[in-house]
């Protein structure tokens, strides 16, 4: 679908998602690394089988062209701008200033190239008091306000254990991109998309950034579920070979779940068939008009826990289809890679490597069909360094014998 | 007929948004906030769940009174449509015509029981874009799974990943899922509008918001895929930055507890760290891995006696990353975000004012802001039926005592 446009990707490991999510939809991505390989090269996990070679790295680089490019030489700055001749996007994640250094602020390069939509990923944003804080996953998550809300109320708060505040933040940045590209239909000109990771963090929180703002009460950590005014309400049960994710509570919005794993319950004979009176949907209100009995729900979920801490996972998940429960397992990375949804979807891209070798990532993000047919998606791996050099650079009218002096200058 | 078009890049686009709760509502958010005009459908019986669950105005629960409804649907004209009601259907359909766009977020197969799903609607709309939204998507043996992204999370592997190695899993924040998903479907559908635009070509999005969450998890799955270790939840351990973890700071009077996220992520950022801590500076990771527990130690006896403030201060000026853990009223006083204006005031009919985020990138030369606030239920239905649809008042009466309305 984006096909007609070029995106010159300037990110580390910080900004790389975002020039990955436009190669899926159909552009031309080229990855553009200093001559000592990017230093997203650098990042965990590494290849069990190739000790050194980034996993990260090739994750998000995998849909891209690579080259390389010494942007701290005069002459690389050069190429540079010849690259962007033919480009619509510039995506960067370098800490705010460096480009400013380098005398490629958004400014000056759009000056040059008006039609570029220049797009710049950081911790904090370009400007402001903080635009020159270190940034980091954790202390993203913990300046847009998840990290205190997540974790066990009894030890320190918690983050995911793979990072993931710059995905958010590169996953925004693509949205902002294509914004600008319509905004580009309209003016014929490109601009400055400027995204802050704390921000992407702030609207991960399920509006919960805004309590205070609204007079609500801060929301409080709660291992496993939430807490509500001080007290603890579990969203997650023990089974057989590990845990699920269990929600059951009366109301309007959930209740009639609540009446389907009475129906499951009974059948089982786990509970007296008399329950089946009772509707979870009407209970809170029936129970504030003291017209239902208080021990009764608490009942309902301790003969819930009784019930599913002896089956599966999967048996747990067979029966939540069939019954319609709000009730899922918890999986593993282990149950990932197995997972039959998963396989049925195509999920699983086997890619051929540069050397030759086949290897399993995830994806595509999203099923798409266009014009009725299957959007096709691209198996291109991820670039080797500098890979598609001479390429890419012949492609922009660099000869052989340029090629040579850039390489000889370690300009590439 | 029309509705007041918005301004910004995206105005004379035409969503219809029948999705509900956070992943397909956030989508239409960000399109209103470029202009787009932005119909959220919803059910006049089955209330949306974001309209039911927390942070409520002064926290008293209703459904006209949560911030989650107000944030992710600000900028949207509201209609409740019964769909099982054929009168309703019909309703639908004559705004399919007038829509680009479609998302919706029912269990697979709802809306082919109505002969609303997307075959049929193309029909009345070739060059329709629409974007179906759920847990697990649209096809496989388990795409019946009900539930919310907390669900979600379970599936994705964000609930497994997030805890202590000693305990089961704590889990994110809420409905994790809810929170990659929208950026990807975003991203396609202003794909799939430029394409359409070029080329007349329709396009179908079949998201299955798990598969979003999992590109954030990339890594460990291509890991394990390929004779790799399968990733396990580790607290905030990180083997590539040691110390990386939460320490507590000196409380103040009106907090309960108080904390700093610390990462140092080089040697140079170890040096400064430990010239302040009082700890041996030239340890290398692979030591300061061994002595974890006592490194740790330390930090925590440093930041036990300063505030989290000062601390993420005293931090930052030596380059180390850090940042006190924000609660929500620090985070309505930081001077970053109010910098670049997150927050927006918006009038509310029923509590004068409320708060919603902003967009969320700051552009140049056509920054997005919320049009409008989000609609009361069934706001705007007199408008678009009449304005828009231009219903007559019969119609309209007859379309209210079929039950399509309410």
């Amino acid at each position: 679908m984006l096909s007609p446009y070029r995106v010159i990707d300037l990110t580390d490991e910080r900004g790389v998602l975002a020039g990955q999510m436009l190669a899926d939809l159909g552009a031309d991505v080229i990855q553009v690394e200093p001559p000592s390989g990017s230093s997203g090269r650098g990042v965990a996990p590494f290849f069990a089988d190739r000790p050194g070679e980034s996993i990260y790295w090739a994750a998000y680089t995998r849909g891209k062209r690579g080259v390389t490019c010494d942007l701290e030489q005069p002459r690389g700055r050069d190429l540079l701008f010849r690259l962007l001749e033919s480009a619509d996007f510039l995506f960067e994640s370098s800490d705010v200033g460096r480009m400013a250094a380098l005398g490629l602020d958004e400014e000056s390069v759009r000056e040059r190239f008006p039609q570029l939509i220049y797009v710049s990923i950081s911790a904090f944003g370009q400007t402001g008091p903080k635009a020159h804080y270190a940034g980091s996953d954790l202390a993203i998550w913990a300046a847009g306000t998840p990290l205190l809300m997540t974790g066990d109320d009894d030890r320190a708060p918690l983050r995911v254990s793979q990072p993931q505040a710059w995905g958010h933040a590169a996953a925004d940045a693509a949205g902002g991109a294509m914004l600008a590209l319509h905004a580009r239909h309209q003016s014929g000109r490109g601009q400055h998309v400027d995204v802050s990771a704390q921000v992407s963090a702030a609207q991960s929180t399920l509006a919960q950034v805004l309590a205070y703002q609204l007079g609500a009460s801060e929301p409080e950590r709660f291992g496993g579920g939430i807490k509500v005014r001080g007290q603890g309400l579990r969203g997650t049960a023990d089974v057989a070979d590990g845990y699920i994710v269990l929600l059951m509570a009366p109301g309007p919005a959930v209740g009639h779940f609540a009446n389907h794993a009475v129906r499951w319950l009974v059948d089982i004979g786990a509970i007296d068939a008399g329950m089946l009176d009772e509707d979870m949907v009407t209970y809170a209100d029936r129970l504030a008009a003291g017209q239902a009995n208080p021990e009764l729900f608490p009942r309902l979920q301790e003969n819930m826990r009784a019930a599913v801490a002896s089956r599966t996972k999967q048996e747990m998940l067979d029966i939540s289809i069939a019954y319609d429960l709000l009730l899922v397992p918890v999986l593993t990375v282990a149950d990932l890679a197995e997972s039959p949804q998963l396989e049925h979807r195509g999920f699983w891209r086997d890619i051929e490597h540069a050397d030759g070798r086949i290897v399993t990532y995830p994806g595509p993000p999203l099923q798409i069909f266009v014009g009725g047919e299957p959007f096709g998606y691209s198996h291109r791996p991820p670039p080797t360094l500098g890979q598609h050099n001479a390429e890419i650079y012949a492609e922009i009218g660099v000869d052989a014998n340029e090629l040579e002096q850039l390489n000889e200058a370690g300009t590439i | 007929m029309t509705l007041p078009e918005g301004t910004g890049p995206l105005a004379g686009v035409n969503v219809l948004d029948l999705s509900w709760i956070v992943a397909g509502p956030t989508v239409g958010r960000a399109l209103t906030d470029y202009g787009a005009t932005v119909i959220r459908v919803e059910s006049p019986s089955r209330v949306d769940t974001a309209r039911v669950v927390a942070p409520f105005h002064a926290d008293e629960p209703g459904v006209e009174n949560s911030g989650l409804y107000v944030n992710v649907n600000a900028g949207k004209w509201g209609l409740t449509l019964d769909l099982r009601i054929s009168e309703a259907q019909e309703i639908f359909r004559r705004l399919v015509v007038w829509a680009d766009i479609v998302c919706e977020s029912f269990t697979a197969g709802v809306l082919s029981r109505w002969q609303l799903d997307e075959p049929n609607l193309r029909r009345l709309k070739p060059d329709l874009i629409m974007l179906s939204s759920t847990l697990l998507g649209q096809t496989g043996p388990y795409n019946q799974v009900s539930g919310f992204g907390s669900q979600g999370a379970g599936m994705a592997g964000v609930q497994d990943l997030t805890g202590w190695a000693d305990r089961p899993p704590a889990g994110p924040y809420g409905p994790y899922t809810d929170y990659p998903a929208p950026r990807f479907s975003l991203t396609a559908l202003l794909a799939a509008l430029d394409h359409r635009n070029r080329t007349g070509e329709g396009v179908f999005i079949d998201q299955a918001q798990a598969e979003g969450t999992l590109q954030l998890l990339a890594p460990a799955l291509i890991n394990v895929k390929n004779g790799g270790p399968a990733l396990e939840r580790r607290g905030n351990d990180d083997p590539q930055m040691t110390p990386h973890g939460v320490f507590p700071c000196r409380r103040t009077s009106d907090r309960s507890e108080s904390w700093v996220a610390i990462a140092v992520a080089s040697d140079e950022q170890w040096r400064a760290l430990a010239e302040v801590i009082g700890a041996n500076p030239s340890l290398t990771i692979g030591e300061r891995r061994e002595q974890q527990a006592a490194i740790e130690a330390t930090i925590s006896n440093w930041t036990a006696q300063r505030s989290a403030a000062d601390a993420e201060e005293a931090l930052q000026a030596l380059g180390v990353s850090a940042h006190r853990l924000s609660n929500t009223e620090d985070a309505a006083n930081d001077p970053q975000l109010a910098h670049r204006g997150h927050f927006h005031r918006l009038p509310h009919t029923l509590h004068g004012e409320t708060t919603v985020e902003g967009p969320r990138y700051l552009h140049s030369e056509t920054p997005g802001r919320p049009q409008r606030p989000a609609p009361l239920y069934g706001e705007h239905n007199r408008q678009i039926l009449s304005e828009l649809l231009g219903l007559s008042d019969e119609e309209i009466e007859h379309l209210a005592a079929s039950g399509a309305l309410s």
